[in-house]
């Protein structure tokens, strides 16, 4: 907590205490892809400003979870509520949902038939009838925020890892999401431009987003999270406020999972 | 380029082996016999002293190639033909011999064609000589070819456009995947999309295309007679032609289809996850990431296909269409000679789809793809997808 804005996180806490409605709620979510079971019984609440961090090792569920949460896997059983809609019923009109749900993907997926500007406004332009002018305007305001103004005409191609990331982000919050995923969002990265993305997420946590990240950034994790889940073999072991988690977990696989950690 | 250039002013290794190749075949050139037009023929010294130019090259290859066998060690310091100012003038020779043997060649075969030509355009009936008979019957048959190739230039331009469209139409329904937000008559008509598609790809490339133009032309002729038209009426509406674009146009549309598909499957999956991650529907993903940079990837196959439909539109023969192998088989049958009469067809068939393939390069060029060389729908083994 200690990088975070006192008073945007106590303001985000009194709203989650008040409203008491959990942005997202999953509830006995389960995955299997063939014979193997990738999340067995997951339950999680999201409340709105909250910023949770999913841990655990390559392999755990913790993507599969992500993906699930904006429908890009179809659950075996159980439900995600976004916003008290059911995303997992049958014939729910996903594609309004996902418009207030923002994803940043690990290998970034930028559309490379596009320019940077454009690959932020096509979505507003498409689906919130906004004008060229309007979305470019509001794309603008994002790449500037991201620091890529400079690049709005720039070829996708030929960003940096970091710059398409950064691009990424700008691209979903130009559909002013409610709701952040990232999912493993500096892991194709190279080392030192890996603190460029995390510092855009940083502000964006600071701002009040509610966000979900599935990352292998134990720092980001400690030090930005109001919640860290921590997932092994397809079940959540462990969750908790960082400070604990990362000072005493209680869990066996969390204290192996940490130590190999820190050791490396 | 500077490869080339260091290979013509420096490069020693191939001069006198590789010119003294193209001497032997100067020499072969100078002893066969000459042709009417020939103009070296007033000017037997000039090729007496030329042939004897090609001899002494060969010799001093031979010299050279003496000297290196016994000098096999140190052939590069002892032999007098790899000093600077030998090496020099032996370059030079090289160039004479090109040229020489250069000059023989246009007297022997170029002005050869052009004597067969003359003899061809003279003749009252079939010429004796095998060239001058090929070029008597193209002369002869020149109308008949013509029309063969308009024809087949027509099938294959207007066949490869309307297979295009059609295939673009088959692979929207043949990609489309059931949405779980689709309402159960959009899933229906997904789910016919696909399996018609399939079906209609697994069935036209599972069978020849001879096979096919004979069903569709008797089948056709027979549903536009049954109403109740006479055999003239029915030619007239479904004539050989229609009938044979429609089975270039029917056969390219499946392979095109498969094309695009391949071009499309070959987009990165994260392209179409990130903008369904956005809200875009399936469709409005597909139109607008996926389909622009998968079409890319497929040029070089469809424009293959108009390659393709050029050489395979001829065996639409067999219903009659008068397409260039049919104007062969024509020019065939009234001179009794099969062998010429495709000969010329062949060398026809070889500009036309010469032109094409180098129009389509720079077609493809423009996109940054690079083009395929031609091939034909028979090297491409059928995939039945389950």
């Amino acid at each position: 907590m200690s990088e975070k804005n006192p008073n945007v996180a106590a303001s985000a806490g009194v709203a989650a205490g008040t409203a008491a409605e959990p942005m997202v709620r999953i509830g006995g979510l389960r995955k299997s892809f063939g014979d193997l079971e990738v999340l067995r019984d997951i339950n999680l609440d999201v409340m709105p400003g909250q910023v949770v961090t999913i841990i655990g090792a390559s392999g755990s569920g913790k993507s599969t979870l992500l993906r699930c949460i904006n429908l890009l896997e179809t659950p075996d059983a159980g439900h995600v509520w976004f916003h008290g809609a059911d995303l997992a019923a049958e014939h729910v009109d996903v594609n309004r949902l996902r418009e207030k749900i923002g994803m940043v993907f690990q290998g970034f997926n930028l559309f490379n038939n596009m320019n940077v500007l454009d690959n932020c406004t096509l979505a507003p332009v498409t689906l919130k009838k906004m004008g060229k002018a309007e979305a470019q305007e509001v794309a603008m305001r994002h790449l500037e925020s991201v620091g890529l103004a400079d690049f709005a005409r720039a070829d996708v191609n030929n960003l940096s890892g970091g710059q398409k990331q950064r691009v990424a982000i700008a691209r979903a919050l130009c559909m002013q999401p409610d709701l952040m995923l990232f999912d493993e969002p500096t892991s194709a990265l190279d080392p030192e431009i890996v603190g460029e993305v995390l510092e855009v997420m940083r502000r964006l946590a600071a701002e009040g987003m509610t966000m979900v990240v599935v990352t292998h950034e134990m720092a980001f994790a400690k030090n930005v999270s109001d919640e860290v889940v921590f997932m092994d073999k397809g079940v959540i072991a462990e969750k908790g406020a960082p400070s604990k988690l990362f000072s005493a977990p209680e869990h066996p696989r969390t204290r192996e999972f940490l130590a190999r950690y820190l050791e490396g | 380029m500077s490869k080339l250039r260091d290979f013509v002013t420096r490069d020693h290794r191939y001069v006198l082996l590789g010119t003294s190749v193209v001497a032997l075949l100067g020499m072969l050139l100078s002893s066969s016999p000459r042709p009417e037009l020939s103009f070296l023929a007033n000017a037997f010294t000039v090729e007496l002293v030329m042939y004897y130019v090609l001899v002494a090259w060969l010799v001093l290859c031979a010299v050279a190639l003496l000297f290196k066998l016994t000098h096999w060690h140190n052939y590069a310091e002892s032999a007098p033909f790899t000093k600077p100012a030998v090496a020099r003038a032996l370059r030079v020779g090289s160039y004479v011999i090109w040229a020489i043997t250069a000059v023989l060649l246009v007297d022997r075969w170029v002005m050869g064609l052009a004597s067969a030509w003359q003899v061809a355009a003279a003749a009252e009936k079939m010429p004796d000589d095998m060239l001058a008979q090929v070029l008597y019957m193209f002369q002869q048959g020149r109308d008949t070819y013509i029309t063969g190739i308009i024809t087949t230039i027509e099938l294959a331009v207007f066949g490869t456009l309307i297979a295009f469209f059609l295939a673009l139409l088959l692979v929207f329904a043949r990609i489309m995947q059931v949405d779980r937000s689709d309402n159960d008559c959009v899933r229906f008509f997904k789910k016919i999309g696909v399996w018609f598609a399939k079906v209609y790809s697994t069935v036209v490339r599972g069978t020849p295309m001879l096979v096919q133009g004979v069903i569709i032309y008797y089948a056709g002729f027979a549903f536009v007679s049954s109403f109740g038209l006479s055999v003239t009426d029915t030619n007239a509406i479904w004539s050989r032609f229609v009938a044979g674009l429609v089975v270039v146009s029917l056969n390219s549309t499946a392979y095109m289809m498969e094309v695009l598909r391949g071009g499309i499957e070959s987009v990165d999956k994260g392209q179409m996850e990130a903008a369904r991650s956005l809200g875009l529907s399936q469709w409005q993903a597909m139109v607008r990431v996926v389909f622009p940079q998968g079409i890319k990837f497929a040029i070089p196959g469809l424009s293959n296909e108009l390659v393709i439909n050029i050489k395979d539109s001829s065996v639409l023969s067999v219903i009659g269409v008068f397409d260039l192998a049919f104007a062969a088989s024509t020019v065939a049958g009234i001179y009794w000679k099969q062998l010429n009469a495709y000969l010329v067809a062949a060398v026809f068939y070889l500009i036309m789809t010469a032109i094409a393939s180098w129009l389509l390069g720079k077609f493809a060029k423009r996109f940054n793809v690079k083009a395929e060389t031609m091939g034909s729908t028979s090297d491409q083994p059928v995939k039945v997808e389950e």
